[in-house]
């Protein structure tokens, strides 16, 4: 049976957008909250960012938990989510959105709102609490660092990682054990007459290196055009994954939280 | 009369085997025999042909030619949505989309014809694959789960349908699949404790013809929901089978409520496509606790195993391993990863793998290879006939999953992390599973789907931007060109007027790929 039969687009536009958008309203409207942003952000936070930070904000498929974070804790009527959803973060996958000034602060609203009634109903949450990462133990984990895991190879707990328990917790200190995804490989280009260049890679394909240099300078080549090493310390965390058992991490865990 | 008509003709495939059935001239008009044995200026269907190996016939563009390749023409569609959909081609039209957008554009020249926008709605937005088309009608899934008839001359609304209800948590993206008087459709929607189901509708009228659940009713007690089928099956017009796949249970990271091997999700099933019932099931992930949908797609391949003809399935599937069966019966011919997977305790005497019950998220974390986004996801592979490879992009990961009793037991009920992951070009021996050439496609991965043509090139995209063409026979690069995006879209290819198109979205551009005429 044919849903709307024979109305013009427009009509059926409108017919459409007013049945959603009521029926939307309601679903909004069951917060104590009298800010209307928040109720004009639902819609566009379920269309455009739900799928990956959950329709709650409380984290979706692979995006985070936005009620628990740093950043939208330290925001002020977006002065920095609206960055981050402006210019996406496309190392990590999220795309750039092209709101308009008013659709970003509902927006900004909405995911404000839902950090505050996350906040306000503890235990009914998703996501990683410090607490739930203590089950490991110090001693296996620190003979874990100096042995089979091989870190002290790289690092010391009295030099890099000298404090970093106070600097990173929880999580976030988990998931810079396992990979720290901001670590900047090193390069050496060697040019055809010889003369080498050394820098931090800025980029890297099947057909170009490209690099920057000491003095912040970007500069590039096609690979087959010049010969280059690249240093990449942290595929040393990689290699480990399939080593790892799950008391390794764990344990390994312990150890660094009480580098304070 | 019409269902008589297309039942001799399935008839008379199965007498004749791959007779090729003249092609209608009448323009727009696609019939059953087209969508049986495409001609080679069409694609006429979400993969080309009906056997969902992204493989084509063509052969202009070969690999001595291909650094010649050049753009043919690009179309904006000036949207914030990446394309994610396989194009179709028509009768010399192609009919693309992003959510609540179809556009017809001139497959010769990239110049529109007609761009049809649904009104706005509140369902999820998160991606679209593409119209199917039977006849002259074109038919579109709503981010709100409505299906939309158009027609393909102008892209009038014919009639517009609700497959399910987007307020429960519904939403859809997929290109429905037409096998005869059929327009097969899935449901999205894993968020919330819903059943999955496929659902047969009528291309005339858009009445239901049939629904096939995956899943129990919500509420049965120490049951599953999910098992959603949110990806475009493969038909057999021999056995008149359709192969679909299904995906998560759900709650989705813990599996306290719904003991057991939750029946049919994360499962491959064959169903009757006039009766919607099932003839049998294979389920990758018995109890799943990792967002693995089984629902890349099945691949049919008629060919030599182990000395022996067979008519196979094949999909490597999100969970990291590929599976090869008889797709008579189901029976398991080979299970075997393709990349690092360290959830399984083992493969079990129907070659399904074995959960590991320690594997499963945990308050304190769980290290798990692959991460949700899997091994591989929607991006279409392709199988090379002549050299029998598998060729999927793969996606080596590593995440750390997490669950614990506070999290509750409704839709997602639990958190994970991906720590690490690459992208792969992998080309798979079907007869063993051993990896025959890799090719590295970058950090964090790659979302384009592959296409090989018969003349040995194979095309995809890397996770910088850049579309390749490689040498199926070694994975070595024949050309490539930066696009500026990088691709989520799976490549097709056509042949108008005896010129070869290869077509990639990347970003909101379509980019149509050819040799350079003699008058250029």
């Amino acid at each position: 049976m044919p849903g709307f039969p024979k109305l013009p687009n427009e009509e059926l536009a409108s017919l459409i957008h007013f049945f959603d958008s009521s029926s939307m309203h309601a679903a909004t409207d069951t917060s104590a909250s009298n800010t209307s942003a928040p109720a004009t952000g639902g819609p566009l936070f379920q269309q455009n960012c739900a799928f990956c930070h959950g329709r709650d904000a409380a984290g979706g498929e692979s995006g985070p938990d936005l009620t628990r974070s740093k950043l939208v804790a330290e925001d002020v009527a977006g002065n920095k989510i609206g960055d981050v959803v402006r210019n996406g973060r496309l190392e990590k996958k999220m795309p750039a959105f092209k709101f308009s000034d008013s659709e970003m602060a509902s927006v900004v609203a909405f995911i404000h709102d839902q950090t505050k009634k996350a906040t306000s109903r503890p235990g009914g949450r998703r996501g990683v609490d410090v607490s739930d990462l203590q089950s490991g133990n110090v001693a296996a984990g620190k003979q874990y660092f100096q042995g089979p895991g091989g870190c002290a190879s790289c690092h010391s707990p009295t030099g890099d990682l000298a404090g970093v328990a106070s600097r990173y917790e929880g999580l976030q200190l988990e998931e810079r054990m396992l990979y720290p995804k901001d670590v900047k490989s090193h390069v050496t280009v060697t040019l055809p007459s010889g003369e080498t260049v050394l820098g931090t890679v800025a980029y890297l394909d099947e057909f170009t290196i490209g690099l920057t240099d000491q003095t912040g300078r970007y500069r590039s080549w096609p690979v087959g055009a010049v010969k280059y090493a690249v240093q990449s310390p942290v595929d040393a965390h990689v290699a480990l994954f399939d080593k790892y058992t799950d008391d390794d991490i764990h344990n390994l865990m312990a150890y660094l939280q009480t580098l304070r | 009369m019409r269902l008589l008509r297309n039942a001799w003709i399935f008839a008379a495939m199965a007498i004749v085997g791959a007779a090729v059935i003249s092609h209608s001239a009448a323009a727009q008009d696609l019939s059953a025999a087209d969508l049986l044995n495409p001609p080679a200026s069409s694609w006429p269907g979400y993969h080309g042909d009906y056997s969902g190996r992204r493989h084509s016939k063509l052969t202009q563009i070969t690999p001595r030619n291909v650094k010649n390749l050049g753009l043919a023409w690009a179309f904006q569609t000036n949207q914030n949505a990446p394309i994610k959909s396989s194009p179709l081609v028509v009768d010399g039209v192609m009919y693309f989309t992003v959510p609540d957008n179809v556009w017809a554009v001139d497959a010769r020249s990239g110049h529109m014809i007609w761009h049809y926008t649904y009104p706005p709605n509140n369902g999820l937005h998160i991606g679209h694959r593409g119209v199917s088309m039977y006849k002259g009608s074109l038919f579109f899934t709503t981010p709100d789960a409505h299906l939309v008839s158009l027609d393909a001359k102008n892209g009038k609304v014919r009639w517009n349908v609700v497959i399910a209800d987007s307020n429960k948590g519904y939403w859809t993206t997929l290109a429905p699949l037409i096998v005869s008087n059929h327009v097969l459709v899935g449901v999205s929607g894993d968020f919330d404790n819903l059943r999955g189901y496929i659902r047969s509708i009528d291309p005339e009228t858009g009445k239901t013809q049939w629904d096939w659940y995956s899943t129990p009713p919500e509420g049965t007690p120490n049951s599953t929901t999910g098992g959603m089928t949110w990806m475009t099956g493969t038909y057999d017009p021999a056995l008149n089978l359709v192969f679909w796949g299904t995906g998560n249970p759900t709650p989705v990271l813990t599996g306290s409520t719904r003991p057991g091997d939750n029946l049919y999700t994360c499962s491959i099933v064959a169903l009757n496509p006039d009766t919607g019932k099932l003839v049998w099931a294979f389920q990758p992930s018995p109890h799943d606790t990792h967002d693995w949908d089984a629902v890349e797609t099945p691949v049919l391949v008629d060919a030599s195993f182990k000395g022996h003809p067979r008519k196979m399935l094949m999909q490597t599937s999100r969970n990291g391993y590929f599976f090869v069966l008889d797709r008579t019966t189901g029976e398991s011919l080979l299970t075997t990863p393709f990349g690092p997977v360290n959830w399984a305790l083992g493969i079990d005497k129907q070659g399904q793998p074995i959960p590991n019950p320690a594997k499963e998220p945990a308050r304190d974390g769980r290290l798990i290879a692959p991460d949700e986004g899997g091994m591989t996801n929607f991006r279409s592979p392709s199988f090379d006939p002549s050299t029998g490879l598998f060729i999927v992009n793969a996606h080596p990961s590593y995440s750390i999953y997490f669950a614990k009793p506070e999290d509750g037991t409704y839709g997602w009920a639990g958190a994970d992390y991906s720590l690490w992951g690459k992208g792969v070009l992998e080309a798979i021996d079907y007869q063993n599973g051993k990896i025959r050439w890799s090719h590295e496609l970058g950090s964090g991965g790659s979302g384009a789907g592959v296409l090989t043509t018969d003349s040995g090139i194979t095309f995809s995209g890397d996770a910088y931007g850049n579309v390749l063409a490689l040498d199926t026979s070694n994975g070595k690069t024949l050309w490539h060109t930066g696009t500026g995006a990088p691709m989520l879209t799976s490549p097709i290819t056509y042949e108008l007027d005896g010129r070869q198109y290869v077509v990639i979205g990347t970003g909101g551009v379509l980019f149509a790929w050819a040799l350079p005429q003699p008058t250029e």
